[in-house]
Order: C-alpha cells, then sequence, then structure tokens
C-alpha cells in the first residue's frame, strides 16, 4: 500500500518538476514594417497594377502580349464553338463573364429567359474565381474527370511556373491545347477547331488583326496572352507595397505564422504557390490499423474518422481517397497549389474532399508541418488568406462593351 | 477490507453529495465538478467497494451470526435504499414528470443524514489512524483527475474565445445534439422554417447572393444577422450550403434533418450548423425590440455539465445522466423568461434598412404593437406572439396541446410547440405534412370574407380577424393575397371574374392583390432588388381587426339577368410567380409553390 502512496506523490512531483523546468520559447514578433520586408524577403511579392508592369512579369518572346491578341484570347476564352457539341467553352468550367466589372450579370441570370448555366453556378457568376464550385470536372457529354479532379482557377494561373494538378504542363498555352483536345474536356480536334473557326469571317479578320492567320497554335497563343491579363490583386498586395492598414491586425499575426511555420516554403511567390511540386502528404500518420484518431475526440470531423474507413490498412490522404488519383508519378506529388482567390475556391485539394477553408488549413498544418494549430492559429491563418482575395485587375487592354 | 476506508468513504460520498444542495450555493464550476465526482465515485464504489463489504459483513451476522446488531441491519436497508434510490437518479433521473424519480430524490437526499446518523451509532469504536485511509482519498483523487484536467482544458479554452470576440464553431451546439431529450420538440423544429432558414432555403440563398452581387459582400451580414447567425459570430463571410458532391444535397423534400443528425454523428460538434438553431433562440440573454438582429447571445457562459461537449458516446451518454439527475440548472440556462415576451421575437422580425433611411421592410411586431392583441392590461385580451405561433392546432383552432417537452419530462398543460407556423407553408410542407397542415390551419383562422353585389358592382369584404399584425406580414413585397371572384347568371354566363392566374403562373394584373409594393426613387417596382425601397408605391394590407371592402365595376351592368350567382375565394400563394422562377434558375427541383385557398363563400342575389 505505502507503495502505492509513494509512487503517486512521486508521479505527482515528477511532473510539475518537469513542466517548471520546461524552457518557455519566446515568438518572433513583426512590426509592420519588418513583417513586410520578411515577406518580401522571402519572395512573395505584390501583382502588378499596371499593364506596363504585368507586361515585365508574363511577356515571352514566344508569345509577345498585344491588345488584338488579348481582344481575341478573351472571345475565343467564350466561345461554344470550341466544344464538340458546341454547348460548353472555357467559361462553363472556369467561370468568369466576358465582362468581368458587370455588377448585374447574377441577375440577368436569374431573370433570363434561357438558362445556359448549369443551376449551381448560377449562384457563383458573380465570384468570377475563373472555376466551378464544384468537386470535379464536368467536360464534354457531361464526363466527369477520370481521376475526380477539381477544376483549377484560371485567374492569375499565367503566372505560375506548373500548371494543373500534377505539374506535368508548364505554360497556360500548353494546358489551352490540352484542354481543347481532351475526350473529358472539349473533345475537339486541332483540324476541327480550325476548320470551324474559318467558317466564320469575323474571327478569320480578328486572327489576321492578332496573328497571320487561323491556326490551333494561334488559339493557343490568343488564349494564353487572356489569360496572362487575368491576374488579381488584394489588401495583401495593397500591404506590400507598403500600404499598412490594408490588413487587420488579425491577418498580420496570421501572415506572420505563414511565414514562421514554414507554409511560405512551399506556398511562395507572386502566387503564393504554383512555383513548385511537392509531396502530400509530407506525415503519414499512417499505422497498420490507424485507431489514433477513433480515440482523439478533439480532432473528429477533421480526421479521416469523417469518412468512416478508419479500419483500412492505409490510406494516402488525410481525406477520402475519391479518384484515386496518385499525383506525379503515383508518387503523390502534386503542384502546391496557389492561395490568390483560395476562399473563392472551395472545394479544397484535388479530389475536392474537403469543404472548408479551416479543415485544410488545419490539415496542411498537421500533415505538411507536423503542427497542430490551434483554433486561434488557424483563424489567424484564415484571415490572412482572407486578405488574399482580389479581384481581376482592370488593364484597360480590352474593349468593356461585352458583346 | 478494513471498516475504516468504508466508513471514509460513506462520509466523503455524503460531504459530496450535500455540498449540491442549494443553501451551498456552489458556484456552477465546483457544482458541476462535484456532482460529477459525487456520482461516478460513488457508482464505482457502490459496485466494487461497499456492495461486496456489506455482502461480506452481512454474512456475518446473517449466516455465522457472531454478531448482533440492530443500528448494523438498520444501516444495511438504508445503504441499499440509498445506493438503489442513487442508481435509480442516474440511469432515470429526476426529470420531473416521474414520481418516482421524485421519490428517489427525497430517498436519496434524506436517507443520507440518517444513514449518517446510523453509522456513528453503529461504528462508536474509534477511527484508528493511519497512512492508509489516505490510500481512499487517493482512489477518489485519481477516479476524478482525469475528469479535473479535461475540464479545466475546455475552460480555459471557453475564456479565450469569449475574449477573442467570436465563436468557433465548437461552441455553437449542434441541435441534434438536443434530439436525445427533446426528441418531439426537436422534430417539430427540424422541419420548420427557423431551421431552414439559411443552407437548405433555395428564396434565401438565392437572395443573400443577388444581395452580395448588388451591394457588396459586407451586405451578406444584414440578411445573416438573423438568418445565419452561427456563421456571423464566426466570422465568416457568407452562407454556405453543403455539397453532395458536385450538385447540391437534395434537402428540400427531406424530414427530420436527417443530414444534420447524421452530421453530428460523423463530424461531431467541429461543423457549423446554419439558420436559427436550438442554442440560438435559447441562449439570447437580451434583447432589444428595434429589430435587425438586435439580441445579445452568450454562448461561453452556459452551465454545461461535465462531458457534455464531448462526442464520445459514452461520455455523451454520461452527461445526459448528469443533466437528467438535476436538471433544473439546465433549465434555467436554456429558457428565460423573455422568452415569452413579444419584444424577444421582434429583435428579427422588425427589419429596417441599414442604412440612415432606416426605412422599414418589415415591421410586424411594431403592427402588432398597435394592434388590439396588445393589451397587458387586460390579460385575457392579450395575445403575444407565442399564444398564436407556437401553440398547436386542431381542426381550425388553437387547442393547447398537452404532454412533455422532455423525454419523461414533466405534464404540461399547454406545450410550446415549436413549428413557428406563420405563413410559410410550402417549404415546410415539401418536408412535412404535418408542418403544412399546422400552417395553413394557422393561415385560415386569419381572415373572413363577405360579398353584395349593389348597383352594378361587386363589393367583397375582406377582414383581418386573427392576425395580430397585418395581413399579410413579413416579407408582403413577396406574398400574395388576393381575391379570386367569378360571376354568373342565370344562363351560367361569367358576367365578371377577376384574380385568375395567367397560364405563365403569374397572377393576371387585373387582381388586388393585399401587400405592398416597393419602389426605388422614381416610383418603378424593385421587383427581387427590396433593399432598393426608396418610396413606396402601394400598401394594401390590412391592418389586425380591420375590415376591407374591395368594389369592383360589373362592365355590362345594365343587362344582367337575375339571379347572379358569385363565388369568391380568398386565395394565398407564398411567393409570386416570377419569384419562384428565378430562384428555379439556380434550384431548378424546386417546385412551383401551390394557391392555397383560404376562404370561399357562395351567394346568390
Amino acid at each position: 500500500m505505502r507503495f502505492f502512496v509513494y509512487s503517486f506523490i512521486f508521479i505527482i512531483l515528477l511532473v510539475a518538476t518537469v513542466s517548471l523546468l520546461l524552457p518557455s520559447k519566446d515568438k518572433r514578433k513583426f512590426s509592420d514594417d519588418g513583417l513586410r520586408a520578411a515577406a518580401l524577403s522571402r519572395n512573395m511579392s505584390s501583382t502588378p497594377a499596371t499593364y506596363e508592369d504585368l507586361l515585365k512579369l508574363v511577356d515571352t518572346p514566344k508569345n509577345r502580349m498585344s491588345k488584338e491578341k488579348v481582344d481575341l484570347g478573351r472571345d475565343l476564352y467564350h466561345e461554344k464553338m470550341l466544344s464538340k457539341d458546341r454547348d460548353i467553352n472555357c467559361a462553363t468550367c472556369h467561370v468568369l463573364s466576358k465582362d468581368l466589372y458587370d455588377k448585374n450579370i447574377y441577375l440577368k441570370a436569374l431573370t433570363s429567359k434561357t438558362n445556359d448555366k448549369t443551376d449551381c453556378v448560377v449562384c457563383h457568376l458573380s465570384d468570377q474565381s475563373g472555376t466551378d464550385r464544384f468537386e470535379t470536372a464536368v467536360g464534354h457529354g457531361g464526363a466527369k474527370n477520370q481521376f475526380h479532379l477539381n477544376t483549377l482557377t484560371t485567374l492569375n494561373a499565367a503566372l505560375a511556373k506548373y500548371q494543373t494538378w500534377d505539374g506535368n504542363v508548364k505554360t497556360v498555352e500548353a494546358q489551352v491545347g490540352l484542354s481543347i483536345q481532351d475526350p473529358t474536356q472539349m473533345n475537339l480536334s486541332k483540324e476541327e477547331v480550325e476548320q470551324r473557326l474559318l467558317s466564320e469571317a469575323v474571327y478569320i479578320k480578328k486572327f489576321e488583326l492578332a496573328f497571320d492567320k487561323v491556326s490551333f497554335e494561334n488559339v493557343e497563343k490568343a488564349i494564353g496572352a487572356y489569360l496572362k491579363t487575368l491576374v488579381t490583386r488584394s489588401a495583401y498586395d495593397r500591404f506590400l507595397d507598403g500600404d499598412n492598414d490594408a490588413i487587420n491586425a488579425k491577418a498580420k499575426k496570421g501572415l506572420a505564422h505563414f511565414l514562421n511555420f514554414g507554409c511560405k516554403g512551399c506556398h511562395t511567390g507572386v502566387t503564393v504557390g504554383g512555383q513548385s511540386i511537392q509531396k502530400f502528404p509530407l506525415r503519414d500518420y499512417n499505422s497498420i490499423i490507424d485507431i489514433t484518431n477513433s480515440f482523439n475526440e478533439e480532432d473528429k470531423g477533421r480526421e479521416v474518422t469523417d469518412f468512416n474507413f478508419n479500419a483500412k490498412m492505409y490510406h494516402p490522404f488525410p481525406f477520402e481517397n475519391k479518384g484515386g488519383f496518385m499525383g506525379k508519378d503515383g508518387e503523390r506529388l502534386f503542384r502546391v497549389p496557389m492561395l490568390r482567390n483560395v476562399t473563392k475556391t472551395s472545394p479544397y485539394f484535388h479530389n475536392g474532399a474537403v469543404a472548408k477553408l479551416r479543415e485544410a488549413v488545419y490539415l496542411m498544418g498537421k500533415h505538411q508541418l507536423g503542427m497542430n494549430l490551434t483554433n486561434q492559429q488557424t483563424d489567424e491563418i484564415v484571415e490572412f488568406l482572407k486578405s488574399l482575395e482580389g479581384d481581376v485587375v482592370d488593364y484597360k487592354v480590352v474593349n468593356k462593351d461585352a458583346s | 477490507m478494513k471498516n475504516v476506508y468504508m466508513k471514509i468513504l460513506i462520509i466523503l460520498m455524503f460531504l459530496s453529495g450535500i455540498f449540491q444542495l442549494s443553501i451551498f450555493n456552489l458556484s456552477w464550476e465546483y457544482f458541476r465538478m462535484v456532482q460529477a465526482i459525487h456520482i461516478l465515485s460513488s457508482a464505482f464504489i457502490a459496485i466494487f467497494l461497499l456492495v461486496p463489504y456489506v455482502n461480506m459483513h452481512t454474512y456475518e451476522y446473517m449466516i455465522v451470526k457472531r454478531a448482533k446488531s440492530t443500528s448494523g441491519v438498520i444501516l444495511g436497508i438504508l445503504l441499499l435504499f440509498i445506493v438503489a434510490s442513487g442508481f435509480y437518479l442516474f440511469f432515470v433521473g429526476n426529470t420531473g414528470g416521474d414520481t418516482i424519480g421524485i421519490i428517489s430524490y427525497y430517498i436519496h437526499l434524506f436517507g443520507s443524514f440518517i444513514l449518517l446518523f446510523f453509522l456513528f451509532l453503529h461504528a462508536r469504536k474509534k477511527i484508528d489512524f493511519n497512512a492508509k485511509p489516505f490510500v481512499a482519498i487517493a482512489i477518489v483523487v485519481g477516479i476524478s483527475y482525469p475528469t479535473l484536467s479535461y475540464s479545466s482544458e475546455k475552460l480555459t479554452n471557453i475564456e479565450l474565445e469569449d475574449g477573442v470576440e467570436r465563436y468557433h464553431n465548437e461552441d455553437w451546439t449542434n441541435s441534434a445534439k438536443c434530439k436525445s431529450c427533446h426528441e418531439d420538440i426537436f422534430n417539430q423544429w427540424a422541419d420548420s422554417n427557423h431551421r431552414h432558414l439559411t443552407g437548405t432555403n433555395p428564396y434565401y440563398m438565392v437572395m443573400e447572393n443577388l444581395a452580395a452581387a448588388d451591394m457588396g459582400d459586407e451586405f451578406r451580414q444584414w440578411c445573416m444577422g438573423c438568418h445565419n447567425p452561427s456563421a456571423v459570430t464566426t466570422k465568416q463571410k457568407r452562407s454556405t450550403h453543403r455539397m453532395a458532391v458536385n450538385d447540391m444535397p437534395n434537402v428540400l423534400f427531406e424530414s427530420g434533418s436527417k443530414s444534420l443528425v447524421e452530421e453530428l454523428k460523423n463530424h461531431g460538434n467541429s461543423r457549423l450548423e446554419q439558420g436559427v438553431s436550438c442554442v440560438t433562440c435559447h441562449r439570447i440573454t437580451k434583447v432589444n425590440s428595434k429589430g435587425n438582429s438586435a439580441y445579445k447571445l452568450d454562448l461561453t457562459n452556459r452551465k454545461k455539465y461535465v462531458f457534455e461537449d464531448s462526442n464520445s458516446g459514452v461520455e455523451k451518454w454520461l452527461s445526459e445522466k448528469f443533466i437528467n439527475a438535476n436538471p433544473e440548472v439546465h433549465k434555467e440556462s436554456y429558457s428565460k423568461e423573455i422568452y415569452k415576451d413579444s419584444a424577444y421575437c421582434a429583435s428579427c422580425h422588425d427589419e429596417f434598412l441599414p442604412d440612415d433611411s432606416k426605412r422599414p421592410i418589415v415591421s410586424t411586431f411594431k403592427e402588432w404593437e398597435k394592434s388590439p392583441y396588445n393589451n397587458p392590461k387586460d390579460p385575457t385580451k392579450h395575445k403575444s406572439c407565442i399564444d398564436c405561433h407556437m401553440s398547436y392546432m386542431e381542426n381550425g383552432k388553437h387547442a393547447p396541446l398537452k404532454g412533455q417537452s422532455t423525454t419523461g419530462g414533466k405534464i404540461k398543460e399547454n406545450i410550446r410547440v415549436h413549428y413557428f407556423s406563420g405563413s410559410n407553408h410550402f417549404l415546410s410542407g415539401l418536408k412535412s405534412e404535418k408542418h403544412e397542415d399546422q400552417t395553413l390551419q394557422l393561415l385560415r383562422t386569419s381572415a373572413d370574407i363577405d360579398v353584395d353585389i349593389k348597383n352594378g358592382k361587386v363589393l367583397v369584404g375582406v377582414k383581418n380577424v386573427g392576425a395580430g399584425h397585418h395581413l399579410p406580414t413579413g416579407v408582403s413585397d413577396f406574398r400574395e393575397l388576393w381575391l379570386d371572384i367569378t360571376v354568373t347568371d342565370r344562363d351560367s354566363n361569367i358576367v365578371f371574374s377577376s384574380g385568375k392566374l395567367k397560364d405563365d403562373g403569374n397572377l393576371d394584373t387585373d387582381a388586388r392583390p393585399f401587400m405592398k409594393v416597393f419602389g426605388d426613387e422614381n416610383l418603378k417596382p424593385v421587383g427581387l432588388l427590396f433593399w432598393r425601397h426608396k418610396k413606396m408605391i402601394s400598401d394594401t394590407r390590412i391592418p389586425a381587426g380591420e375590415r376591407r371592402v374591395e368594389s369592383y365595376d360589373i362592365s355590362d351592368a345594365a343587362n344582367l339577368k337575375y339571379p347572379l350567382k358569385a363565388v369568391v375565394k380568398l386565395n394565398f400563394r407564398i411567393y409570386p410567380q416570377w419569384v419562384t422562377n428565378a430562384v428555379q434558375r439556380a434550384f431548378p427541383q424546386l417546385p412551383n409553390p401551390p394557391v392555397v385557398l383560404l376562404k370561399e363563400i357562395q351567394k346568390e342575389f
């Protein structure tokens, strides 16, 4: 008996001393200017506010930017001829309206006699987010993406180093061509594209103005040029440009976390992501049979327990593996997603299995950084991510009167 | 096992029980811990220590017959009663509605004093003091240690959140949690319009998005203040809806809020529930009748029982037992006197534009204030909101429902039902016929009509006999209440008709709906964009208790062939066709709301 009493006292004392002896770590604190300097020194930068600055960033010798090209690209982006059944265009999945500054787009869609938009999309038209809000992309003839992949936004895409979820495509021009020909997307061959465009006098003229002739390559270039003007600016950019009041104190804390915790290691550059290919998840937390979360009531609802497949031997992702996509070379290598406008591009992750931004932040913390973010830290990071939401900059390249 | 341990344990249990009495006025944080320790350790001690000990002890008395003690026998019987009543209180609880529960409580309370008396009588032996009794204390501390650490961690979280001026998803208790004890009330609420105010209400989602497109994203908060308080307090910028892969989950026809129950099961309390949930109304601590969501919420200072927030099955079960054993505190936490006042409902059922003009949009409360139903001096004539809208309807009349609001609870004479019947029979009716029926019964008590034909004129009187506010009220710019009149002559030829539907489903222009029409500064109707309201174009609603006479000219009055037969119907449609058409763009599965007949009369002249 005495043994138990002594061991009890011993344990209590041990716990008390250990907790007292542990060093408390000082948190690094940033002033506003310090925070800006830190962010800029880590290769984060604001998007250009003027067309001239934009050109410095996106103009390439292969596809010189010109107003004519952008104008043509915009028309092609909204051209249903480019799909096999002439029923969808780029903007069907990468939702954008022709006139980005049209305030009445939603009201018009609600009250028009004909409804050519998919039902869900109607409400998200005014988001102008460059993506639908579906879990997975739907293309020609209602075909769903075979890997259940989520549609990526076209906004800022041209600024990224890699395109698509596995990062196998390097330029937007190349992806434009692939999307048009893909059987589950627009499903139209190169020859047919050219043939269809040659049957329209308007396009022949526009192609002559922008290039020399109608060709598939020029379609890619024109839409590519248009995509290069789809750059957003947000409160975060104004902060980086020197306006200390652009984002609130909480978002600043979130940015500090973003730098301190290591998020910026991958989500970097002007697009806050999209610049590299990385492994996800970095930490697996898989055991022979993962029962850890069965007892962890705190994390319930945020982790694999949600999906009732906990008894499985192994799960490659901390969410349901819908579609079975395993990234580049099947190695769970993914292009780091861009975080600009992340608030407008739910659901999250490659198969859209996570609906909520807070959950996504929590999962990233746990599986990429090995941190259990507290509620408060998550709030602050989410507040920072909200400051990345912005509108497409009006570079005054195309005519306002959309027809 | 030595006698002394048993004595110490019994005294400890006695003390922890006694401390729960209201005369000690223990602060809630201590109270809930003492309660949990008392119940858990008592159950543990009773099963593993006390019963075997008493068993051994009586064996000596009854079988071996080595000892003789009357006080011992009484003590044993008392102990049996106390243990039995304790277990009854734990497993069934003292919920108020059951006599055994009340008796158990008194046995447990007074029995313990008598027990203590006999305990001292029985053991007049000197307590020998050595180190071993501390082991007993260590056991108690050992049992309670995990609970203590759990609660202190949780408590700090709560305090932090309160200081951080926002709530988190976990603070908003999922309403499905209330279902286990308040099943009837939950089911009433689950298909009601209060539940379906946000993501599951197609009309709302379309309008909120439209408001944001027209006025900017910030403007959503105006709508969300009443429609989606949980999202506002968790600092969300917009209302959201669930997805089922690529589609909207079809919640329009789902009864009993199955998806909500399912969500609690799968995701615990981590997913935010939208709409007006149980705690939204039941944790309002202060209201201001000025409207536009002028209420004060207090989620963090609730008195929660141990394990109340837990998602684990066992702990949840235990927490329910703790509540049932002593439900007074739970009751006090979630119901307040102010909930009966009409001013309480005013915080949301009065709306005005959030600009300097403060132009009224919905003034249901103010209409009631001026009506004869607001008569606090004469309680027989005074009728508050809940007297009609939270009262059961049977055979077209208010019929107080007798029964229990808690499973096993007290029988109440007039249960405040949570159908929240108003005028929107349609959306709740898609889910449950019962709800539709309750609302329609209420609607039909609201008006009376009469008809006369005089001097070549059809005169129809409509009286607001039942509603304590204008008819219609609420978003009366989107409500259609109109007279459908057909007059036929001797040869059954129609000589006059008004208020028919056009082929496209819209109301014909000759109809005179009782409604208000908002206009902009040029007196042009604002249509869907009601927040652009600047000037009132027309207001033909009927105030409480008033009668309006509509006069129609019969075109060919001179050549009428008598007798004439007039058929007059008072029709109601919850949303005009053009509004539904717009919403169907985004929700193609939404059916057209039916035209509801409120009153019909036929008369010959």
